[in-house]
């Protein structure tokens, strides 16, 4: 039997035997993948975010001025050879401002989102797992901070702690895990109907590798998407907390205090809206675009044949 | 418990609470999906289980593998059955992991249960790939990549992993296309053989019982009311609840079919919340008495016939 099933093996193609934990990078993300890459859209959207990411990491080096260096006889030029954006009121070059802006921005939308899923997977992949009245629990938990307002907790934070770029993180992830919550606890209840989960039940899988292996794979598909999402929420609730001043504060900036200040001067020196709006603007489709294309290519009905 | 008999169940009951109300719950009233059920598995034979739609097949089976925890009632399995039980499932589509390979699919329950080693997985995964009649070098495809039949022989390899003596297949090939069931149950069949399975083999399609069971046990409305050997239950079936299943197949000959007694089932089988009184089949049944609304007949042998009937009127 074993020489038998030695020879067997022979037939598998690849030279190394298969190892148990192994990333499987094939078929269904292949799949996947395949698709994004065919949607124009979604890689330009990909390209793009990518660009900005690398951009904002680098922006120390590839920033062609200081983003406090005032110079107040250049004070608001419009796009030049010098500056090509132009510069703001106190003489500060704009493209400068937009690229360490953009490390504000990135940064708050990637972590704060970044906290809003785990939190969010976790605890819809908990209350969809257990059921019941646990479930009931943790939903009912939600649908009240849904109800909270938001606006005041956050000024609350910003009035107890002082304002804290760490706590913006952790506030606007605070509020967005809820909608992550109520979307994972929809996946989780179908899935635990599957005969699959029952199957692995009945094998003795423990429940910690249920949850990893069998639930939380099965519903990354529409995380991604939700996530894609999320990221230019956030930023849009980081530029209108900085528009009232409980965001990042002055001379650091964001795209969204940079739009916010520029519609104060908008009718003199239009630039200074338009730069920072473009951008961010600019990510907002990039990310929609990517989600789109992210939520088409996972779809597990054009995954079957 | 019986040397022949590798499982017994003794009054086994598997009610589901019926609540109003998903934070502060509210008891309204059971499910009594199984209702006392006595049954055996005997060494080496398949067991057919035959019953409507909601009679408590799944909910029996499901039961037995401890899937759900049994209300009341003994389930035992005998020394050599320790190796548990294992399911195979009914649809193939719901039953493996969309994002798990075939390999991780076998080698998962192995690795967990100490069956295999990192190093000796992979050669049990293929033995168990052959065993089920699939190419090992599939291992690394994903379900959909896979036809209807195929993927019923992955959940059966699956089944198959932990070297378990008993199987309860559900409804294996119901989701199936026809043409793919008979090569299923010819695997099944075999396994029996080659492993020396029981099989407790779950369906409600009478000829596929017939073709693949030693015994017969007939469910109704959560309780075993027919119980013997597959021969003498198809040549000589005695509740009327199994002559009206048994009269629903069609015969080959058309003269005999044209000529036949057809007992009709009338209505709907009534609520396993509110089941009936005395014998639960009473309000369908053609032969009932005042009394069947008033006893519950217990599965007892009739006259000279090894087949056990739950009917007061025989
Ligand atoms: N988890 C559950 N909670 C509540 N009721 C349940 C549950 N599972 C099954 N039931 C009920 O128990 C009864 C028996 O269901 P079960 O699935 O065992 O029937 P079945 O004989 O397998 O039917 P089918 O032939 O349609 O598969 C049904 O009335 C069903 O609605
Ligand atoms: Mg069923």
């Amino acid at each position: 039997m074993q020489a038998q099933a030695k020879a067997l093996l022979q037939q598998i193609k690849p030279t190394r035997a298969p190892r148990y934990d192994e990333d499987h990078g094939t078929s269904l993300w292949a799949d996947a993948w395949l698709k994004l890459s065919r949607n124009r859209l979604a890689l330009l959207g990909l390209l793009t975010i990518t660009f900005m990411t690398v951009v904002a990491i680098l922006t120390p080096w590839l920033a062609p001025y200081s983003y406090d260096a005032q110079d107040l006889n250049l004070g608001a030029l419009p796009p030049s050879g010098a500056h090509w954006l132009g510069t703001d009121t106190l003489g500060r070059d704009l493209l400068t401002r937009i690229m360490y802006g953009g490390r504000v921005s990135l940064m708050v939308g990637f972590l704060a989102t970044a906290v809003s899923l785990i939190i969010g997977v976790l605890w819809g992949t908990i209350a969809g797992y257990f059921g019941g009245r646990i479930d009931a629990l943790m939903m009912r938990t939600v649908d009240v901070l849904y109800a909270l307002p938001f606006m005041i907790f956050v000024i609350l934070l910003m009035v107890v702690f002082g304002r804290n770029l760490v706590l913006l993180f952790l506030a606007i992830g605070a509020v967005e895990w809820l909608t992550m919550a109520r979307i994972v606890r929809g996946q989780v209840t179908g899935l635990m109907k599957m005969e699959f989960i029952e199957a692995a039940i009945s094998m003795g899988i423990p429940r910690s590798r249920i949850i990893l292996r069998h639930l939380i794979p099965n519903v990354l598909g529409p995380v991604i998407v939700y996530t894609t999402l999320t990221i230019p929420q956030v930023m849009l609730l980081e530029a209108f907390l900085s528009f009232l001043g409980l965001g990042v504060q002055p001379p650091m900036s964001s795209w969204g205090l940079l739009m916010s200040t520029g519609v104060e001067s908008m009718e003199e020196f239009p630039w200074l809206m338009i730069f920072p709006g473009l951008v961010l603007a600019l990510t907002l489709f990039s990310l929609n675009f990517l989600g789109d294309g992210l939520r088409d290519a996972l779809d597990p009905k054009s995954a079957k044949e | 418990m019986k040397p022949e008999n590798l499982l017994e169940l003794q009054d086994v009951r598997t009610h589901f609470p019926l609540t109003k109300g998903t934070l502060f719950p509210r008891l309204t009233g059971h499910v009594k999906a199984v209702d006392g059920v006595t049954l055996d598995l005997k060494r080496g034979e398949v067991l057919g289980l035959v019953g409507e739609s909601g009679c408590g097949k799944s909910t029996l089976g499901r039961t037995i593998i401890k899937l759900i925890r049994a209300t009341s009632g003994q389930i035992s399995l005998s020394h050599e059955a320790q190796g548990g039980v294992q399911m195979i499932f009914q649809d193939p589509y719901s039953s493996l992991n969309p994002r798990m390979t075939v390999f991780d699919t076998l080698a998962e329950p192995m690795l967990v249960n100490g069956f295999a080693t990192r190093a000796t997985v992979a050669v049990k995964v293929a033995e168990l790939m052959h065993t089920v009649g699939l190419a090992p070098r599939f291992m690394r495809k994903y379900p959909h990549e896979f036809s209807g039949g195929q993927r019923q022989r992955i959940a059966i390899a699956r089944a198959l992993a932990l070297k378990p003596r008993i199987l309860i297949a559900d409804e294996p090939v119901s989701a199936l296309d026809v043409s793919i069931q008979a090569q299923i149950l010819n695997l099944l069949a075999s396994l029996r053989k080659r492993l020396g399975l029981s099989i407790i083999f779950i369906s409600h399609d009478l000829s596929v019982i017939r073709h693949l069971s030693d015994r017969v046990a007939v469910m109704y409305l959560g309780k075993i009311v027919e119980l013997g050997s597959t021969a003498e239950i198809f040549a000589k079936p005695q509740h009327p609840y199994t002559r009206a299943l048994l009269s629903a197949i069609p015969l080959p000959d058309p003269d005999l079919e044209r000529n036949r007694e057809r007992v009709i089932l009338a209505g709907d089988a009534p609520s396993p919340i509110n089941p009936p009184s005395g014998c639960a089949f009473h309000p369908r049944c053609a032969y009932a008495t005042f009394q069947c609304s008033q006893r519950q007949p217990v599965l007892a042998r009739q006259g000279t016939s090894e087949t056990r009937v739950a009917c007061i009127n025989l």
